[in-house]
């Protein structure tokens, strides 16, 4: 393969400016992780642990493999919500190694607020189960969590994406062979009842676990009668008497070994073949990516450098170089394996459109994973491009990302507005995973752009009435607007709200990728089956 | 797989196939029909017909060594990749690439400019474009002013060769 020749000047003044700002926002991005990562703060912790409990994380540490990575998603779910009272939403969730196979872990955190389930808590959860339903990965459960947070009920329990909805896939997955194991090591009242019930082998923990549709409180206050946790639903109660729960153990170390036992014989199928090469490092030095994404988000880059330092020896065969430049696209291996990378290098015209579906189609025939490096102002606007078709073009650019038969993973490079993000495999269009860089911008369209349609509007509005607008009202109009898309485009505004897998630095990408290229062979890949084509 | 090898100042091209648990090694048009097994790392074991050969191999900077009943053998890969891409585009043109609003002009008429100067930055779709001129040069007219409408492939600023 042909090698990507790197033309960055590192002793330029914008390449070190930017670097130090892209430092900057990496230093923010880990600070955040970091306060998130300590869950509901020390006080709650002691209590946690007094309990004889392991805390969330180092029951996942002892749970996958040793010296294995842990890819955790949306580390910094409900950031900047709910007062800042659920780091993380109170739920860990990831794939993990056990046993040299992969699973994804849906773990409670006890210490933020018991373990009930926010609104995000719920979303975070669904979304875990996603990625375990679309790449055929086990499901362990490390439940410790009393149900629904009450106060926001109307926003957890009743529609359809909400608490109901983990059971159903329990049950989905199940028929599936998509293996549903419960670990029980603290409360599980109420709807979290049935996470245990609900799946194929479930462990509790004496002491500590507990299982029951109603609490002591709610038992006393229905019926009269007065009992203990460990009574109502405690591990000799379900393990001896009711059958809900299959294995005994006295402590969270044993459930631990115990739920690992149960992945050693779950006689998981063997992973989709894929043509994999040694992994090499890239020639040039990941971090240059720092300096080369430029400080001011409207200054273009070259998406090339940024490829450089992502495939493997920077080797990438370019496919229609000459042909609608502003969309790259081309073969490489990241960790070894075979992609097909398309990634922006400027607005998306008919043909740069037309040159991704194509590309797209190809590696759907050939069963290459697709990989989107996004960095799109959108499709190019205008009456000339109208009349060109644009908007066909586009859709067959649309169409064939929807119906991609591969795993496609998106990184959001730089900016996503518009339909670019449709064409380039946004969230709506069931990428395995996305990824945000701290740098990144998302919003239907720019600030600016927005704020300029809606005062338009107002003055066409007004000028039917004979009216016109001062300088000060206009401002007064689009001010608003501009503080509005700068807050909501923001990658922690997203990130939040779960609109992605989680923020990350630009030197971990190529393993981020590589780690869910290889969780995603565990699912088939089956043969491509596209729509039709609007021509 | 292709491999390309160099020993002795001779390059072997081999051919290896891995079906089943054998390898297919073609050689000089011949086949050879494998077995091997990594028993420790950098050692070896290999089936040939009804021959065992034990080797390790270490990892040299450049090459491999080999090391077979004794004898030792000088191994260089050799990479058959070398097409570099070319540069892309050496020099910018002076014509718009986008559609879109003249924001800024950052020279004058008669101005003397070095190669790579910014001459005028346009704004479309959310992003700046710099028209950098293409060599050492003196501005004899600039076609545009600040936020005028301009259309792709028109001409921003002659210039003319100092």
């Amino acid at each position: 393969m042909d090698i990507i020749e790197s033309n960055i000047d590192k002793t330029n003044k914008e390449y070190k400016e930017n670097f130090k700002h892209y430092e900057k926002l990496v230093k923010d991005l880990k600070g955040n992780i970091a306060i998130s990562q300590k869950g509901g703060g020390e006080e709650k912790i002691k209590l946690h642990k007094s309990r004889n409990k392991m805390l969330v994380r180092e029951r996942i540490d002892i749970l996958l493999d040793q010296d294995t990575p842990f890819m955790e998603f949306n580390t910094l779910a409900a950031h900047g919500m709910y007062n800042n009272k659920a780091p993380c939403a109170g739920i860990i969730t990831g794939i993990g190694l056990i046993h040299g196979r992969e699973v994804v872990i849906v773990a409670n955190d006890a210490t933020v607020t018991g373990g009930t389930y926010y609104p995000m808590t719920v979303k975070k959860h669904l979304r875990a189960q996603q990625i375990a339903l679309e790449n055929n990965l086990p499901c362990i459960y490390l439940v410790d969590s009393g149900g629904a947070f009450l106060p926001m009920q109307d926003e957890v329990f009743p529609d359809r994406e909400h608490f109901g909805r983990i059971f159903y896939n329990q049950a989905i997955m199940s028929s599936k062979n998509i293996p549903q194991i419960s670990s029980v090591m603290g409360s599980c009242t109420a709807g979290g009842a049935y996470v245990p019930a609900m799946s194929d082998e479930t462990i509790i923990v004496k002491g500590t676990g507990t299982i029951f549709l109603g609490g002591p409180p709610l038992v006393k206050a229905a019926t009269g009668e007065e009992v203990t946790s460990e009574n109502l639903g405690g591990a000799d109660v379900h393990c001896r008497k009711s059958g809900v729960s299959d294995h005994y153990a006295h402590d969270d170390p044993e459930a631990i070994h115990i739920t690992r036992n149960i992945v050693e014989n779950l006689n998981r199928p063997e992973k989709t073949h894929l043509d994999i090469k040694k992994p090499k490092e890239p020639l040039y030095d990941v971090k240059e990516i720092y300096g080369i994404i430029p400080k001011d988000s409207r200054k273009p880059f070259s998406v090339r450098e940024i490829i450089a330092r992502i495939v493997d020896g920077s080797k990438f065969h370019e496919f229609k170089t000459l042909y609608g430049e502003t969309i790259v696209c081309g073969f490489a291996n990241i960790m070894g394996y075979p992609v097909g990378i398309l990634a922006n290098d400027g607005v998306l015209f008919s043909e740069s459109a037309l040159k991704g579906t194509h590309f797209i189609e190809m590696c759907c025939q050939r069963k290459i994973p697709l990989v989107f490096l996004q960095n799109i102002t959108g499709f190019m606007v205008g009456s000339k491009y109208e009349a060109g078709g644009i908007a066909k073009d586009g859709a067959k650019m649309v169409s064939a990302v929807a119906t991609a038969n591969v795993p496609k993973f998106t990184v959001i490079i730089a900016g996503s507005f518009g339909a670019g993000n449709y064409g380039m495999c946004g969230r709506a269009y069931e990428p395995r995973q996305l990824w945000m860089w701290p740098n990144a911008r998302i919003s239907v369209m720019g600030g600016e752009q927005a704020a300029n349609v809606l005062l338009t509007v107002k003055k066409d509005q007004l000028w039917r009435k004979g009216k016109e607008l001062t300088k000060e009202e206009e401002k007064a109009i689009t001010d608003p607007i501009l503080k509005k898309y700068e807050q909501e485009g923001n990658p922690y505004y997203s990130t939040a709200r779960i609109w992605d897998d989680g923020i990350i630095d630009p030197v971990d990408t190529r393993t981020v990728l590589g780690l869910g290229i290889s969780a995603s062979l565990n699912a088939p890949i089956p043969d491509w089956k596209p729509g039709v084509f609007r021509m | 797989m292709f491999i390309n090898y160099e020993h002795n100042n001779h390059v072997y091209n081999v051919t290896i196939e891995h079906r089943d648990k054998y390898f297919f090694i073609t050689y000089d048009n011949t086949e050879y029909k494998v077995e091997a097994e990594e028993t420790k790392p950098g050692q070896i074991k290999i089936k040939i017909g009804d021959r065992f050969i034990k080797s390790i191999i270490t990892e040299g900077e450049k090459e491999k060594y080999v090391f077979v009943d004794g004898e030792v053998f000088r191994v260089k890969p050799i990479e058959l990749t070398g097409r570099k891409k070319q540069k892309k585009k050496e020099e910018g043109d002076l014509t718009s690439p986008i559609s879109g609003k003249v924001v800024s002009i950052k020279v004058k008429k008669g101005d003397s400019v070095k190669k790579g100067d910014v001459l005028m930055v346009i704004e479309a779709m959310k992003m700046e474009y710099l028209i950098r001129a293409p060599f050492k040069g003196k501005v004899k007219k600039i076609n545009f002013k600040e936020k005028d409408q301009i259309e792709i492939g028109q001409e921003t600023v002659d210039l003319i060769k100092t």
